[in-house]
C-alpha cells in the first residue's frame, strides 16, 4: 500500500495545489505542507508517521483530518501547528515557514496566527472563564476588543458563566470557553485536536455548531483532527489519512459518505 | 515488591539528589552538633586533667557569693575588668584559706608536695615583633611555676624562672610570640611593663585552647596575685601531690585516702577542707561544659530546620514520583497487589534514600567538626579534643535521617497505596482540605505566645519599678519566682509554631498583597503566579517556613544587637562629656606610669580617674552584700558623665562624700536616699611586726652564713689551704655585701586590714553604665581602701580648650604606646568598641542565616519542581497559546520570589516582635534604646527576592525542556 501512497496524494491534492500562490497572505490557502515527512525512532525501530505528505488548507473552511489510530493525523496537525518538528519537508502558515522557526518565532506565530483547541480543554484552573478567554491577548500584550469578546461570548453562550472557574463548569462549557479563547485573538487558523473527544453527544453538537458558525459567519479557518465521523460531517472538507499518507480528500461529505469511506478503509487491508 | 521499589529508586536517582542533599545536611548538623559537643567536652576534660592535676585540693569549706552577679548589663558596662573573668569558669567560690596551712599539710604522711599555686590574670606578653601577643583563644595567664608545682607541665628547654625578670613560656605561648630561650622581651603586669628573659620552655599534654601561659617566679606570681585579690597570705586553694604512686597521679581511692589524712591534720579553725582532685576536676569540667553548652542547641536549631525542610522536600519528591508512577501502581493493584505491597514499594525507596542521605550526612558532620577544629587552629585556638563521631552519634544520625525520610514519604506512599486503580489511571486533582482550622489553631497559639511575652514584660517591668504584675496577688507571688526567662522562651516557641501552623491560612491574602506589584508589572504571568501559590497553600506555607525560622532568629538577634549598639551610642551621646577615654585591654588596670604619661601629654586639660575598690561589701555580718565600688573625682558628674538622677542630687552627694548608688544596687538592697550603710573595705598595710621579724630572720640568716664561711676559711687556713681560705673569705665577704644590697622591700611583710566606715546615701542614679555600681569620691575611698586595693580602671580625658583633638589623640596614643595595654579612644571609638563586639556576634549570625538560606533554596527549588511537574499540561498550554519562554520563567520566578518574601516577612515580623520584647524585658540591664535595623531588614528582603529568583531557574528550565507537544497532546 505504501507504494501507492505518493500517487494517491498527488491524485488527492493535485486540483488545488497547482493553482496556489505560494506566498500570498490574502490568498485562499492559509496553511500548507510540502513533502512533509515525520519519522519517529531510530534506524532499528522506525515508525514513519508522515510519508511525504503534501496538503493545503483553505481559508475560511473547516477541514477535518480523519484516520485510524496511528495513521499520522495527529502528527500532521502537530507539525502544521509548529508543535512538532518534521523530519523533512516544509510547513507554511500564512506564507511563513513554520518548520524553520526558532522558539522566539514560534511564540510569535502562536500569538498571531494560530489558535488551539484540545481534547482535554486545557483551561488554566486558577483563572475564571473570562480570564481564560482573554489570556492569549494578555500574554501577547494585545489590546482587548471588547465588542468582539461580547460577540464571541454570546455565540458560545457563556454570558452567565464568565466569572466561574473551570472546575465550576461542565465539560461542554469548558470546551466552549476553550473555543472562545481560540477565537479571541482572531488567528489565521485554529487547530482543534479531537475537540469533542471528551464530550457527550449533546455537548459535541453545541461545540461543533459553534465552530461551524465561526467558519461561516466570521470566516475563521479551522483544522480539526477527529475520528468521530459525525464530527467530521460538520467540516467543509475531510482528509483521510492512513499509514502516513492522505488516502481520501472529500469535499462537503455527508455523514453517510464518511461512514462509507471508513467501511472501504476497513475492507482495504483484508483485500 | 521491595525489588520493584529498589529498581524504581535507581530509575529515580536524579530526582532523589535534592532529597539526599537535604537529608545529608540535616543529619550532618545533628551529628556535627553532637560531635562538636563531645569534642569540646573532651577538650575540657583533657585540659582539666593536665591543668588541675593535683591529687588533692585543699580549699575553703564555706561557699561564698563572691563575684557580683554578672548579668546582661555587663556587656554594656564600660569597664573591661569583667572580660578577663569571663573566660574563666563559672564555678562555686569558697572562702579563702591561709597559705600557712601548707606546712601542716606537708607534714601529712603520703604528701609529696603541697603548695599554693598563684595565677595572675590579665598579663600581656610582648612578642618578638614588639606587639602584644593575642589570640582568639583568649586570656594570658601567669602562673607561679617551679619544679614540681605542676605535674603535667614538662620542662622541655632551659629551666624554671627563678627571678623577677625571668619567665618560662608554654610551648604555644613561645610559638605565638616567636620567642626562644635566651630572648629578652617585655611582660605587661597590671602595674606596667617589665623587661624579662625567657629562661625555659615547657609543654603540657593537652593543648591550652589558645591560652598564653607564662611561668613566673612563684614569689612574683604571689605578689601580683595578692595585689589583684587585695588579700595577703590567703589562697583560693592549695594543691597537693601525693607520693603513693611514686610520682604518678594517684587513683581515686588513693586520692580519697590522702584527702582523709589531710583533713585529719587540718586545724579545726582553718575553715578548710581537703577534697580529691578528681572531684574538683569533675566539678570544674561540668561547669565549663555547662558554659559551653549553648553551642549545641544553636546548631540543633539549624539541624531541625534542615530536617524539616528535608522531610518536606522528600514529601514533595515522593509526591512527584508517586504521581508519575501512578499508572504503574494502578497496574500492580489491578493485577492483585495489596495496598500494603504498593506502600512497601514506595517505602523501600524512602528507606534506601534515608540510608544514603544519612551516611553522607554523618561524613559531612565529621568533616564539619574537623573543619571547625582546623579553623580554630588557624585563629590561634588549637584544640586537641577527639573529633571522631562515636557509634552512638552515628546511630542517632542514621535513625534521624531514615525516620525523617520515612515520615516524609509516608503520605505520598499512602496515597499511592489507597488510590483506587481506576482513579489512579486518570490524573485527578483532589481539592485541598480547607485551611481555616489551621488558621484558628495558629491564631490561638500566637495569641497565647503573645500573652506569655506580655506577662514576661510585665514581670520585668514590675521588677524594675515596683509595680505589681497583675491585680491578683496570688498570681503575682507565683509568677515572681518564675522569672522572665521561661515566659520569654515559651512565648517565642508558641509564636513560632503558631505562625507555622497559621501560615497556610495566610497564603491567600498574602500572595494577593505581595502579588500586587508583580501582577501589575507583568499582568498575566504575575497574576498566574500569584494564583498558583494559593493552589496548595500548605505546600507554599511549608516552603516559606524554612526561611521564616531562619529569618526570625536572625532578625530578632539583629534587633537586640542593634538596640545594644544604639543604647551604648545613646550613653555616649547624651552622657559622656569627656573628649577621650582610656582603658586597659587586658587586666582592666591602668598602670600608674601610664596615667602619669597621659597627664603629661601636651594639650590634656583634666584627667578623671575611675578607680575600682577591691572587695567592698555593704552591711554587716552575714548580710553584707558585695557591689562594684568606684572611687571618682568630685567633678565626675560635671566633667565626664551627666547623671541621670533617680533621687537625690548626685553631684552634690559626690562632692560631699556621700554614696551615689546605682539604681540596681539600691533596689537589690532596698536603699533609699538618706539611709546610712556600713561600708566594709580592705587595705593592705605593712605588717610591722612580721616585717621586723622577717628582717631579723634574714639578718640572722646572713650572719650565720657569713660566720659559717668565715669559720670554714679559718679552718682551711689552719690546714694550710691558703687559696681555698681566700676563696671562702671572699665568698663570705660577697654574701655580706649582697645582703646589704638586698631590696628591703622584698622583706616587707604585708597584711590585709579590714575597714568599716558608715556612709550616707546621697543620691540614686540610673545611668545604665552606673546601674550596678556604687560611686564615692576619692577622699572617702581613701578611708575604705588604699593604693594596694584600688586600681584605676578607666580614665576620662578632657582636652584643654582650643586643642586640636586629632593631634591630641595622636600624642596620647604615642604616650601610652610603651604600656602596650592602654587603649585611648575618642568618643566615636568609645561607641564603636561595643559596636564591633556586637558586629562580631552578628557575623556568626549571618553565617547561620546563609545556611538557612541555602536550605530554603533547596526547599523552594523542590516545591517549584513539584508544582511544575503537576502543571506540565498547563504550562504546555500556556506555551501553545503564545507564552514566551521568558514569560514562563518570569511566572515561576515571581512564584518563587513571593514564597521567599512571604517567609522572610513572617520571619521579620516575629523576629522584630521577639527582639522588641527582649529589649523591653532587659531594658534595665542596659538596653535602654530600641533600634530596629531597617537597612539590614531591607537587605534581607531584597535577598529573599533574589533567593526566589535563583531558586526558580532550574525548575523553570525543566518546565521549558518539556516539549509543548507532550504537554498538550491528549493520550
Amino acid at each position: 500500500m505504501a507504494r501507492h501512497s505518493k500517487q494517491d496524494i498527488k491524485r488527492g491534492t493535485n486540483t488545488d495545489w497547482n493553482g496556489a500562490q505560494p506566498h500570498d497572505r490574502q490568498g485562499h490557502v492559509v496553511a500548507k505542507a510540502i513533502d512533509l515527512t515525520k519519522i519517529y525512532g531510530d534506524a532499528d525501530n522506525r515508525v514513519v508517521a508522515l510519508n511525504h505528505v503534501n496538503v493545503e488548507f483553505e481559508r475560511g473552511q473547516m477541514t477535518a483530518i480523519m484516520g485510524p489510530s496511528g495513521s499520522g493525523k495527529s502528527t500532521l496537525m502537530h507539525c502544521m501547528a509548529g508543535l512538532d518538528q518534521p523530519t523533512n519537508g516544509q510547513v507554511i502558515v500564512e506564507g511563513l515557514e513554520v518548520s524553520a522557526m526558532n522558539q522566539r518565532q514560534l511564540t510569535k506565530l502562536r500569538r498571531e496566527q494560530i489558535g488551539f483547541i484540545f481534547q482535554s480543554f486545557n483551561l488554566v484552573p486558577t483563572l475564571s472563564a473570562e480570564e481564560n478567554i482573554l489570556l492569549p491577548l494578555q500574554i501577547a500584550k494585545k489590546p482587548i476588543d471588547r465588542a468582539w469578546f461580547k460577540q464571541i461570548v454570546k455565540v458560545v453562550g457563556l454570558e452567565q458563566r464568565l466569572t466561574h472557574r473551570p472546575s465550576q463548569l461542565s465539560g461542554g462549557q469548558q470546551q466552549r470557553v476553550a473555543c472562545a479563547r481560540a477565537m479571541m485573538a482572531r488567528p489565521s487558523v485554529i487547530f482543534a485536536d479531537e475537540p469533542t473527544g471528551n464530550l457527550d453527544s449533546h455537548s459535541s453538537h453545541e461545540v461543533l455548531g459553534f465552530l461551524k458558525r465561526s467558519v461561516h459567519e466570521y470566516g475563521q479557518s479551522i483544522v480539526m483532527v477527529t475520528h468521530d465521523p459525525r464530527a467530521a460531517s460538520y467540516a467543509d472538507r475531510v482528509l483521510v489519512l492512513a499509514d502516513g499518507n492522505i488516502t481520501q480528500d472529500l469535499k462537503h461529505p455527508t455523514y453517510d459518505q464518511i461512514l462509507e469511506v471508513f467501511a472501504d478503509e476497513g475492507e482495504e487491508p483484508s483485500a | 515488591m521491595i525489588t520493584i521499589g529498589l529498581r524504581d529508586a535507581r530509575a529515580h536517582f536524579g530526582r532523589f539528589i535534592m532529597s539526599i542533599i537535604a537529608i545529608a545536611l540535616g543529619v550532618s548538623f545533628v551529628v556535627g552538633s553532637f560531635c562538636f559537643r563531645e569534642m569540646m567536652n573532651n577538650q575540657v576534660d583533657q585540659m582539666m586533667a593536665s591543668n588541675s592535676d593535683a591529687d588533692v585540693y585543699v580549699r575553703g569549706n564555706k561557699e561564698q557569693k563572691d563575684s557580683a552577679a554578672s548579668n546582661f548589663g555587663d556587656s554594656s558596662d564600660s569597664n573591661s575588668s569583667s572580660s578577663s573573668d569571663s573566660a574563666s569558669t563559672e564555678s562555686q567560690h569558697y572562702n579563702r584559706i591561709d597559705i600557712a596551712l601548707v606546712d601542716a599539710i606537708n607534714g601529712v604522711k603520703g604528701v609529696a608536695m603541697a603548695e599554693a599555686v598563684y595565677e595572675v590574670n590579665g598579663l600581656v606578653l610582648v612578642g618578638k615583633d614588639d606587639n602584644a601577643v593575642s589570640t582568639t583563644g583568649g586570656m594570658t595567664v601567669g602562673m607561679g611555676l617551679t619544679k614540681g608545682t605542676w605535674r603535667s607541665a614538662t620542662l622541655t628547654q632551659g629551666r624554671w624562672a627563678k627571678a623577677r625578670d625571668e619567665i618560662t613560656l608554654h610551648t604555644f605561648a613561645a610559638e605565638s610570640a616567636g620567642l626562644k630561650v635566651g630572648d629578652t622581651t617585655k611582660i605587661v603586669y597590671p602595674d606596667g611593663p617589665a623587661d624579662v628573659h625567657v629562661v625555659g620552655i615547657f609543654s603540657t599534654v593537652s593543648s591550652q585552647a589558645g591560652a598564653i601561659i607564662i611561668g613566673l617566679n612563684p614569689d612574683t606570681a604571689k605578689e601580683y596575685f595578692q595585689q589583684q585579690s587585695g588579700q595577703v597570705g590567703t589562697a583560693r586553694y592549695l594543691t597537693v601531690y601525693g607520693s603513693a604512686a611514686g610520682g604518678q597521679p594517684l587513683t581515686v581511692t588513693q586520692q580519697q585516702a590522702l584527702a582523709d589524712g589531710i583533713n585529719a591534720a587540718l586545724p579545726s579553725d582553718a575553715h578548710a577542707v581537703a577534697v580529691t582532685g578528681q572531684s574538683v576536676r569533675d566539678d570544674n569540667a561540668a561547669s565549663t561544659k555547662k558554659a559551653l553548652g549553648f553551642v549545641q542547641p544553636l546548631i540543633l536549631i539549624f539541624a531541625i530546620i534542615a530536617l524539616f525542610v528535608g522531610s518536606f522536600i522528600i514529601t514533595n519528591t515522593f509526591s512527584m514520583i508517586v504521581r508519575e508512577s501512578m499508572r504503574g501502581y494502578a497496574l500492580l493493584r489491578s493485577i492483585g497487589a495489596s495496598p500494603i505491597q504498593v506502600f512497601v514499594t514506595v517505602a523501600a525507596q524512602a528507606i534506601l534514600l534515608g540510608l544514603v542521605g544519612s551516611g553522607i550526612g554523618i561524613g559531612l558532620g565529621w568533616i564539619m567538626v574537623r573543619g571547625i577544629v582546623v579553623l580554630m587552629d588557624r585563629l590561634g585556638t588549637p584544640l586537641t579534643g577527639a573529633v571522631n563521631p562515636s557509634i552512638s552519634d552515628m546511630l542517632v544520625g542514621l535513625i534521624v535521617g531514615v525516620l525523617v525520610t520515612f515520615i516524609g514519604a509516608a503520605l505520598p506512599a499512602r496515597r499511592a497505596a489507597i488510590a483506587p486503580p481506576i482513579q489512579a489511571m486518570n490524573e485527578t486533582v483532589n481539592p485541598e482540605k480547607p485551611v481555616w482550622p489551621r488558621g484558628i489553631a495558629g491564631t490561638v497559639m500566637i495569641f497565647l505566645g503573645s500573652a506569655a511575652w506580655f506577662l514576661c514584660w510585665r514581670i520585668a517591668w514590675a521588677d524594675n519599678s515596683g509595680v505589681t504584675v497583675s491585680p491578683w496577688s496570688w498570681f503575682n507571688d507565683g509568677i515572681k519566682t518564675l522569672g522572665t526567662g521561661w515566659p520569654l522562651g515559651i512565648g517565642a516557641g508558641l509564636v513560632v509554631i503558631g505562625v507555622i501552623v497559621l501560615a497556610p491560612a495566610l497564603v491567600n491574602s498574602t500572595s494577593a498583597v505581595l502579588g500586587w506589584i508583580p501582577s501589575h508589572v507583568f499582568t498575566v504571568t504575575g497574576r498566574l503566579a500569584t494564583r498558583n501559590l494559593s493552589r496548595s497553600k500548605r505546600r507554599t506555607a511549608n516552603t516559606a517556613a524554612a526561611l521564616f525560622v531562619g529569618v526570625a532568629i536572625v532578625s530578632c538577634l539583629g534587633v537586640v544587637a542593634s538596640s545594644a549598639k544604639a543604647s551604648v551610642a545613646g550613653i555616649v551621646d547624651s552622657g559622656l562629656k569627656s573628649d577621650f577615654s582610656a582603658m586597659s585591654v587586658s587586666s582592666g588596670q591602668i598602670p600608674d606610669d601610664a596615667i602619669a604619661a597621659i597627664k603629661k601629654t601636651q594639650g590634656v586639660g583634666t584627667v578623671s580617674q575611675s578607680r575600682m575598690l577591691m572587695g567592698v561589701t555593704y552591711g554587716s555580718g552575714d548580710d553584707a552584700t558585695a557591689a562594684m565600688t568606684f572611687a571618682e573625682q568630685p567633678s565626675l558628674f560635671t566633667k565626664v558623665f551627666a547623671p541621670v538622677t533617680n533621687s537625690g542630687d548626685a553631684n552634690k552627694a559626690l562632692r560631699n562624700g556621700e554614696l551615689v548608688v546605682g539604681l540596681q544596687v539600691a533596689k537589690d538592697n532596698g536603699w533609699k536616699v538618706g539611709d546610712t550603710v556600713k561600708v566594709n573595705g580592705r587595705q593592705v598595710v605593712v605588717d610591722e611586726e612580721a616585717t621586723a621579724k622577717a628582717q631579723a630572720d634574714y639578718q640572722a640568716q646572713v650572719k650565720a652564713k657569713v660566720e659559717g664561711l668565715t669559720a670554714e676559711a679559718q679552718r682551711l687556713l689552719a690546714s694550710g689551704d691558703i687559696s681555698g681560705a681566700q676563696a671562702k673569705s671572699a665568698e663570705a665577704q660577697q654574701a655580706a655585701e649582697s645582703a646589704k644590697n638586698v631590696d628591703p622591700s622584698t622583706l616587707v611583710k604585708t597584711k590585709t586590714k579590714t575597714t568599716h566606715v558608715s556612709m550616707k546615701i546621697g543620691a540614686i542614679i540610673e545611668n545604665s553604665i552606673y546601674r550596678s555600681m556604687v560611686l564615692i569620691n576619692d577622699d572617702a575611698a581613701e578611708k575604705i581602701a588604699n593604693q594596694y586595693t584600688m586600681f584605676t580602671i578607666m580614665l576620662f580625658i578632657n582636652a584643654k580648650h582650643g586643642t586640636d583633638l586629632n593631634g591630641l589623640k595622636a600624642r596620647l596614643i604615642k604616650a601610652v604606646k610603651p604600656y602596650y595595654v592602654v587603649n585611648v579612644q575618642d568618643r566615636d571609638e568609645f561607641k564603636s568598641t561595643m559596636s564591633s563586639m556586637v558586629d562580631q556576634i552578628l557575623l556568626v549570625l549571618y553565617a547561620l542565616l546563609a545556611l538557612s538560606i541555602v536550605i530554603a533554596i533547596f526547599g523552594i527549588v523542590n516545591t517549584l519542581a513539584l508544582s511544575v511537574s503537576e502543571r506540565t499540561k498547563e504550562i504546555g498550554l500556556l506555551r501553545a497559546i503564545g507564552t514566551s519562554r521568558a514569560q514562563v520563567r518570569g511566572m515561576l520566578g515571581v512564584e518563587a520570589a513571593i514564597i521567599a518574601v512571604f517567609g522572610t516577612i513572617l520571619g521579620m515580623i516575629v523576629g522584630i516582635a521577639a527582639g522588641v520584647v527582649i529589649r523591653a524585658v532587659y531594658e534595665s540591664n542596659g538596653l535602654s534604646a530600641l533600634s530596629i535595623p531597617w537597612n539590614q531588614l531591607g537587605v534581607f528582603l531584597i535577598l529573599a527576592i533574589l533567593v526566589g529568583l535563583v531558586a526558580s531557574v532550574s525548575p523553570a528550565s525543566r518546565a521549558l525542556k518539556q516539549p509543548v507537544l507532550d504537554a498538550v497532546a491528549s493520550e
